[in-house]
């Protein structure tokens, strides 16, 4: 155990001092507030602030239009009136158009009789030019119901009033659905695996790959087994992940809990989760990313080089990703047959037995098995990763075949 | 007791046969040179010693022991290809090598720092591996070798791509550690090294043994039958019936003479023939010996009575 930790050590200390980590694990951070800082200003700044023009022969709409355009809850247009027009403005605006002094103009035709609308007609500078028309439609819109209401005798503070948003409470809607919270917290377990296996779990393999390089393996196997420089490679290298990805949910947790979030985020999720959830989130977690790792861990093994292990990435979150299609069928019967037999299987235990935990209560004897087979499957690929290692550096030179490997396993 | 002993071992991979049938012992305090062209089988020989790989057959004995791992920690390996981490300062190199052979940090850092001091590359000791040249990297692999103070100190081509000034105090420090009581072996495929270096050796080509035993007695094995004459003028001399071949270096000449022929003879007959700078009479160098084995070996292959695979 000294050697497997020794070699963990080291491996943590000097991927941890390298100014790549130091600099991504600052920057996700940063980003972070920034992404947040940026979309509350960018929140405040999409209303639209162009210049148009609005020709109508009743003043008093026009009016108003300009008023909602300029003041309003959705934008901060620049608005000309010209009331009424003639038959020199169209040509007039044209010409402002093609001199790009207007972003586009407005022509309102009065209706044939009071109880019909009058018809509008935008000509923007621009065919895409959506925002301003989307913000016209409903500055008009707003315009002519108040005008209606008011002329039916409504009072102007009760129109106000009645035209408010409506809001609807989400929050209550979280907490009485369980099964929406237990599916965020798989999907959060995925999600953070998928990304930690990924970022993390190909930095066990280039590590191997690097020994193999560098050649600095056969001065440690002088000394320690294959099996243990493994073990510590994918606890060194893994915890260097674990570390950063720490640091990020840290993070995320303290910008979350903020008030700055809290009123960003309209619909915001609420994930109860129990003691015993978290801690089984951390067990199967951890557990997994000890999996994958140490599959990274045989297919470095097997390559010499880093191209030939961008080929075999696949592999590694390939049935990670099956497991998360897997999560329909057992949602809906989690003690079922095919959620029992799946959730044994070390592979996927981390998603289903987790996701059979948060939804129903599956026996201890499960769960226990579960996680005997995650260590047993563990231990058993670093002890193929190991062998297919000490066989292959001593015959480096090209990929080995699928039964070269299998030949290999039999070699001491 | 030898401190190391191979008995009929037998390494093959896949069909290429590495070692065959291999037996020699080491004994302690001694020099031991493992000598065979390249890929003859040397270093898998020696992977074999230290547990890299486990022989198919036979078996391999370390301090008087069937092979355990425990014992590795008393022996010091510099394999063929170095191979440092390159991003790692040298002092914590040095110091995480020998903590993987049980020293304590402490310990490990102090003596690295004597040792850099007797290399004299003090001042490479808090650069970068990958800032060092390339006999400095050496010379780091060597004290890494040695830090932990091992009985048994195994060299795979320890003086490969060393230039003469660090190759002869490579060397030296290696006679001092054979002085001080330590057992070493090492392999080479340049004999001229291990003459005057190695108490005993052993020959092996394309995995079996050639030769072995202790210098002093390989020798013996072969008469002194080789001369070498340095002369200027006639070399006409050179015909003489002693003689059974002759290489002729522009004024160098190097003479084996037939079986039972006095080298006297040839001298009185130059005298008169040449002036004489130098005459010497020797035994055959181990490259000769070497030379005149393998030839021997290969012609029993063509004649068909042994297949080397």
């Amino acid at each position: 155990m000294h050697n497997v930790w020794l070699i963990a050590k080291r491996e943590y200390l000097e991927r941890v001092r390298t100014k790549a980590f130091m600099i991504s694990t600052l920057l996700i951070p940063l980003l972070m507030v920034g992404g947040i800082v940026g979309s509350i200003v960018l929140g405040h700044k999409t209303k639209p602030t162009s210049h148009i023009a609005v020709v109508s022969p009743d003043q008093q709409l026009a009016l108003d239009l300009q008023a909602e355009l300029e003041n309003g809850k959705e934008s901060r247009m620049k608005v000309d009136v010209i009331s009424p027009g003639n038959s020199e403005t169209r040509k007039t605006l044209d010409d402002m158009l093609a001199d790009k002094q207007l972003d586009g103009y407005l022509w309102i035709t009065p209706a044939a009789s009071p109880s019909e609308r009058p018809s509008f007609s935008y000509t923007p500078q621009s065919a895409a030019d959506r925002v301003n028309r989307d913000a016209i439609r409903i500055a008009l819109r707003n315009v002519i119901m108040r005008e209606r209401l008011a002329h039916q005798g409504m009072v102007a503070s009760d129109v106000d009033a009645l035209m408010e948003p409506v809001k609807v409470d989400t929050t209550q809607a979280g907490k009485i659905a369980d099964t929406t919270s237990s599916l965020v917290a798989v999907a959060v377990l995925f999600m953070l695996m998928y990304m930690v296996i990924l970022l993390y779990g190909m930095n066990v393999a280039r590590s191997i790959i690097e020994e193999k390089t560098s050649r600095v393996f056969e001065v440690l196997l002088a000394t320690i087994r294959p099996e243990e420089m493994m073990a510590g490679k994918v606890i060194g290298v893994g915890s260097v992940g674990l570390t950063q990805v720490a640091v990020w949910l840290l993070t995320g947790a303290i910008l979350t809990s903020g008030s700055v979030m809290g009123a960003l985020a309209g619909g915001n999720v609420h994930v109860t989760l129990s003691a015993t959830q978290i801690i089984f989130f951390v067990i199967y977690f951890l557990l997994g990313y000890l999996l994958y790792s140490s599959i990274a861990a045989a297919l470095g093994a097997m390559v010499n080089s880093e191209q030939e292990l961008q080929q075999l990435n696949m592999l590694l979150v390939m049935p990670l990703a099956g497991c998360f299609f897997a999560t329909a069928p057992v949602m809906t019967n989690p003690s079922g047959p095919l959620a029992r037999i799946l959730s044994l299987f070390p592979f996927c235990t981390p998603l289903i037995m987790y996701l059979r935990i948060s939804l129903s209560t599956p026996a201890v004897w499960e769960i226990a098995l579960s996680i005997v087979l995650m260590i047993a499957t563990i231990y058993a690929v670093l002890w193929v990763a190991s062998r297919i290692y000490r066989v292959g550096i001593l015959m480096y030179g090209k990929r080995p075949s699928l039964p070269e490997i299998l030949r290999w396993l039999k070699y001491s | 007791m030898p401190i190391v002993e191979l008995q009929q071992v037998r390494k093959a991979y896949d069909t290429k046969v590495a070692v065959e049938d291999l037996s020699f012992s080491i004994e302690p305090g001694s020099m031991f040179g493992l000598l065979g062209p390249n890929g003859s089988g040397k270093t898998s020989s020696i992977r074999m010693m230290i547990g890299i790989t486990v022989p198919d057959s036979g078996s391999v004995r370390l301090f008087g022991q069937p092979f355990d791992r425990k014992n590795l920690k008393r022996v010091g390996y510099l394999p063929e290809e170095r191979g440092l981490y390159k991003k790692m300062p040298v002092i914590d190199q040095l110091s995480f090598l020998g903590q993987l052979h049980g020293l304590d940090a402490a310990t490990a850092t102090k003596r690295a720092y004597l040792w850099c001091e007797r290399l004299d590359i003090t001042e490479a000791i808090h650069k970068k591996t990958e800032e060092l040249s390339k006999g400095m990297q050496q010379k780091i692999q060597f004290i890494a070798t040695l830090l932990h103070d091992p009985e048994l100190i195994i060299m795979d081509e320890p003086f490969s791509g060393l230039d003469p000034v660090n190759a002869t105090l490579l060397q030296d420090t290696l006679v001092d550690l054979r002085q001080q009581g330590r057992t070493i072996l090492f392999s080479t495929h340049r004999m001229d090294q291990v003459e005057k270096l190695c108490d005993a050796i052993c020959l092996i080509h394309r995995g079996h043994l050639v030769l072995s035993g202790s210098m002093r007695e390989i020798k013996s094995r072969y008469p002194a039958n080789r001369v070498q004459i340095v002369f200027s003028g006639d070399p006409s001399f050179l015909n003489h019936p002693s003689i059974e071949s002759v290489k002729n270096y522009n004024g160098i000449a190097e003479i084996k003479l037939h079986d039972g022929a006095d080298a006297q003879a040839l001298l009185a007959e130059a005298v008169r023939k040449a002036r004489i700078t130098r005459f010497e009479v020797m035994e055959p160098t181990l490259e000769e010996i070497f030379i005149e084995k393998v030839t021997a070996e290969m012609t029993e292959d063509v004649t068909g009575d042994r297949i080397n695979a």
